[in-house]
């Protein structure tokens, strides 16, 4: 009876000096297979503002039009209103005029039309950073033209049969479609104030044409010399800030 | 920046200009050739096309019996002299269009500008017959390109031929301009072994 109490209380005495140890250093059991890993650091929150769809208007002017006129037979003026919703998407539209005059010197025939010309379609900002003023994009769009033209060159003699008649047509009318697709970049300059320039690859749609002639320029197109041509503008630029808010209200 | 300017010479390399007319910038209708079953051949035989004009000439027509007439624009008295009658007559004005084709699968025709039908006669060397293709057309001017010039091209309204060595004619494509496509078809007589 003494050893089975001399053999408990010792037991007890045991425990109670490994409980006291197990407070100061906790017991760690490593399997073999088991590696540490480093803790994962997870920065504060920094969420940007959400921006609002609507970022209002953008009114812009091509200049680059006028001045290829100055040098050459033929050019255009036209200006443009764009919309800005999350300073992503662009929905445009762009109205113009476009004037040609020319004569060939070779073959002597004569080509005149003037005329406004109609764009629709939308841009698309690819820079990553949104809130930036500057952008960078690529878009589409639909041109459309309706118009008349006058051509006329020598008298046509036929060499074999014989026989003359002049060739001169006036009022000659077209209505003539086209998609371009535009590569552009827009610069802040200062304040609300920005400039820009964009290329633009343009492909026939329809060509309206009467039997005796093709149109050899199209406003807002170009020249018809081949079925797709370049085109450009150089732009100034004006934010419209109607109604516009920066950031979601509420957020 | 080096990829931006790359880009920038390419597009710039693009938009130079070009003449963009066709390397031939001739408006003919084109006959093509086919046996009577309608198999694509080459017509072997020598053949000439003349084709008739507005207006009349004078004619000199030597005959001497047993000998084939001979008819010419200028007198000739080597004919005469060789015992043959000469006969000064009137007769349409021609001209020749095609001289002396032979082993030929085509022909490229101009059309007149101004007149409703054309006449072409087509003579062979083998037979002594000639076949006469009428073919009716409007005519109607057209320019492509300022810098490619005015050309007439044809609306082919019907075509009817005589029977010497064609088997019979065919409008397959009824616009005559400068992309050179098949025309009209001429099928000879005959079949192709």
């Amino acid at each position: 009876m003494e050893w089975l109490s001399k053999v408990l209380l010792s037991t007890l005495l045991l425990l109670s000096v490994h409980t006291v140890g197990a407070q100061d250093e906790p017991i760690v059991i490593l399997n073999e297979t088991d590696t540490i890993r480093p803790t994962k650091y997870i920065a504060p929150l920094t969420e940007k503002p959400k921006l609002a769809l609507f970022q209002g208007f953008t009114l812009s002017a091509d200049i680059l039009g006028p001045i290829i006129y100055l040098f050459s037979d033929y050019g255009s003026t036209e200006a443009a209103l764009r919309l800005n919703l999350k300073n992503t998407y662009f929905p445009i539209i762009e109205v113009g005029y476009g004037k040609c005059k020319s004569t060939d010197v070779e073959t002597n025939i004569s080509y005149s039309t003037s005329a406004p010309f109609f764009r629709a379609g939308i841009d698309f900002n690819i820079l990553k950073n949104k809130y930036m003023d500057n952008r960078l994009y690529v878009g589409a769009r639909f041109g459309l033209s309706s118009f008349k033209f006058d051509m006329s060159g020598p008298n046509m003699t036929d060499p074999i049969w014989g026989g003359s008649s002049p060739y001169s047509y006036h009022d000659a009318k077209s209505t003539s479609s086209w998609m371009e697709f535009v590569f552009g970049v827009q610069v802040k300059i200062w304040r609300n104030f920005h400039m820009g320039w964009s290329v633009r690859y343009k492909q026939e749609l329809h060509i309206g044409q009467p039997s005796y002639a093709k149109p050899y320029y199209i406003p807002g197109y170009g020249t018809t010399t081949d079925t797709s041509c370049w085109g450009g503008t150089y732009n100034l630029i004006f934010d419209l800030n109607w109604g516009k808010r920066k950031v979601k209200s509420g957020e | 920046m080096k990829r931006l300017f790359g880009i920038l010479s390419v597009l710039a390399l693009v938009a130079c200009s070009s003449n963009n007319c066709p390397l031939e910038n001739i408006v003919t209708c084109n006959y093509h050739f086919y046996d009577r079953e309608g198999v694509a051949i080459k017509y072997g035989d020598t053949f000439t096309v003349t084709t008739l004009l507005p207006g009349t000439k004078t004619v000199y027509i030597y005959r001497k019996l047993g000998y084939t007439t001979v008819t010419v624009d200028r007198p000739d008295t080597a004919y005469t002299n060789a015992g043959y009658t000469e006969t000064i007559a009137t007769a349409r004005r021609d001209t020749v269009l095609i001289n002396k084709a032979s082993n030929r699968s085509y022909v490229q025709v101009p059309m007149s500008y101004y007149n409703k039908a054309d006449t072409l006669v087509f003579a062979y060397s083998s037979i002594s017959r000639r076949d006469t293709i009428i073919v009716q057309h409007d005519a109607y001017p057209h320019v492509e390109l300022p810098e490619c010039g005015t050309h007439f091209y044809h609306n082919l309204r019907s075509i009817r031929a005589t029977d010497a060595a064609i088997d019979h004619v065919e409008i397959v494509n009824p616009l005559v301009n400068n992309e050179k496509k098949e025309n009209v078809k001429i099928y000879f007589n005959g079949v192709v072994e």
